[in-house]
């Protein structure tokens, strides 16, 4: 990271095709087409890159690609909101949506009974592996809110997978 | 079910391959690559949280000297010793808070509506101990415009330290906007405290500290109008 900061650009296509896929499955876990993902991970790292010199050296660097990410993937859904112009319109963006979330992937439709904010902690704590400390920092919050949600959303997968089983 | 249990079925679920186009990476590349020169750093925190700190005491002194020091005048030396101290130990905590709220992923011990309370709180619990005046003589007129004056000091001040930020990046505008007015405010307090004769407790309680909530809901607007717009510009 301080590489890329220092205008390497071998440490900054490093980082590309390392932190990606990590982003990319983050998006698609909130439900997302592959193709509004793809252009959200184009986004985010527009945006990385703008805002690169704000990374300090010996923070984890982890949460401070995903605060961005959050913070682009947030502005996404409230254009897609916006953009729909009526109920109708939002019933059928949610129906769209969660179809979307079937055919992505196995990860997403587990995570699809959650809320939006218990998708995003499961998938950077669990998904990720990121530790609590981290998912705080990336989601803004404290470490008991973010516990709290985990807690949360265990209940609710252990009563939709307890129902259904996992998928195989 | 156990947790366990749901640990393996989300990293089985994880585990199934989700390969990136190769194109899409190449093309994060090219948008990278033309613009990726050396930049600076931010500096460190406490540096930062100082020259915040300067600022919003220099935008009270200045205040107060064009208007007068009336009200540091009248204070005994207990209300001085208790009144500024705490004011500049809040305007620390708010300083600092305004940075981390600039730095994404920063580690936030207090979040800005705790913040706010604190600062509300604690001026209300110092004010309330040190002045028992309890007339009531021009409530509403006096009040009024000592609100707009700290106000006319909060606002300068909050803008004046989110442009020595303007290097950071907020991930939630709004937040840093709060806390932003919420260092502002104390800037007007500061200023009134240095300027304001009237000892009333109830002026003082109610239109001296009403200036820091105030202050942080303008700012609070004001950072969600920006993101607003930075989303209508992006359309």
């Amino acid at each position: 990271m301080v590489r890329y900061q220092q205008g390497d650009f071998a440490a900054a296509t490093v980082l590309v095709r390392h932190i990606s896929p990590r982003l990319h499955r983050f998006f698609l876990a909130k439900s997302m087409s592959r193709a509004d993902a793809d252009d959200l991970l184009q986004e985010t790292w527009l945006r990385i890159h703008k805002v690169r010199h704000t990374y300090r050296h010996g923070e984890p660097a982890l949460p401070w690609f995903y605060a961005i990410a959050r913070h682009i993937r947030v502005d996404h859904y409230r254009k897609s909101i916006r953009a729909a112009a009526g109920e109708r319109e939002l019933e059928e963006m949610s129906k769209g949506v969660s179809a979307a979330a079937h055919q992505a992937g196995e990860l997403e439709a587990l995570l699809a009974p959650l809320s939006e904010s218990q998708r995003e902690v499961i998938a950077m704590l669990k998904v990720e592996g990121m530790s609590l400390e981290e998912v705080a920092r990336a989601m803004s919050s404290s470490v008991g809110s973010v516990k709290q949600k985990v807690h949360r959303a265990y209940k609710k997968l252990r009563e939709t997978i307890g129902a259904t089983g996992p998928r195989k | 079910m156990k947790n366990e249990e749901i640990d393996d079925v989300l990293k089985k679920a994880a585990q199934a391959p989700q390969d990136l186009d190769p194109r899409l990476l190449e093309r994060i590349d090219d948008s990278i690559k033309p613009s990726l020169h050396p930049v600076r750093p931010l500096p460190p925190v406490w540096l930062m949280a100082v020259g915040l700190v300067l600022v919003c005491a220099a935008i009270s002194l200045a205040g107060a000297a064009r208007a007068g020091f009336f009200g540091v005048a009248k204070m005994n030396l207990l209300e001085r010793s208790l009144v500024f101290p705490a004011l500049g130990l809040l305007a620390c905590l708010a300083a600092v808070s305004f940075v981390h709220q600039m730095i994404p992923a920063s580690r936030l011990r207090l979040s800005p509506g705790a913040l706010l309370a604190l600062n509300s709180v604690a001026l209300l619990a110092v004010f309330a101990d040190l002045f028992r005046d309890y007339h009531t003589d021009h409530f509403f007129s006096a009040g009024i415009a000592c609100l707009l004056t700290g106000l006319l000091h909060a606002i300068p001040a909050g803008l004046l330290s989110w442009l020595m930020l303007r290097r950071g990046f907020a991930v939630n505008p709004a937040s840093a906007g709060l806390v932003a007015g919420t260092l502002g405010g104390l800037a007007g307090v500061g200023m009134l405290e240095l300027h304001c004769p009237n000892f009333q407790a109830a002026h003082i309680l109610v239109w001296h500290t009403a200036v820091v909530p105030v202050s942080a809901a303008l700012g609070a607007l004001l950072g969600w109008e920006l993101r607003f717009r930075a989303r209508s510009n992006e359309r």
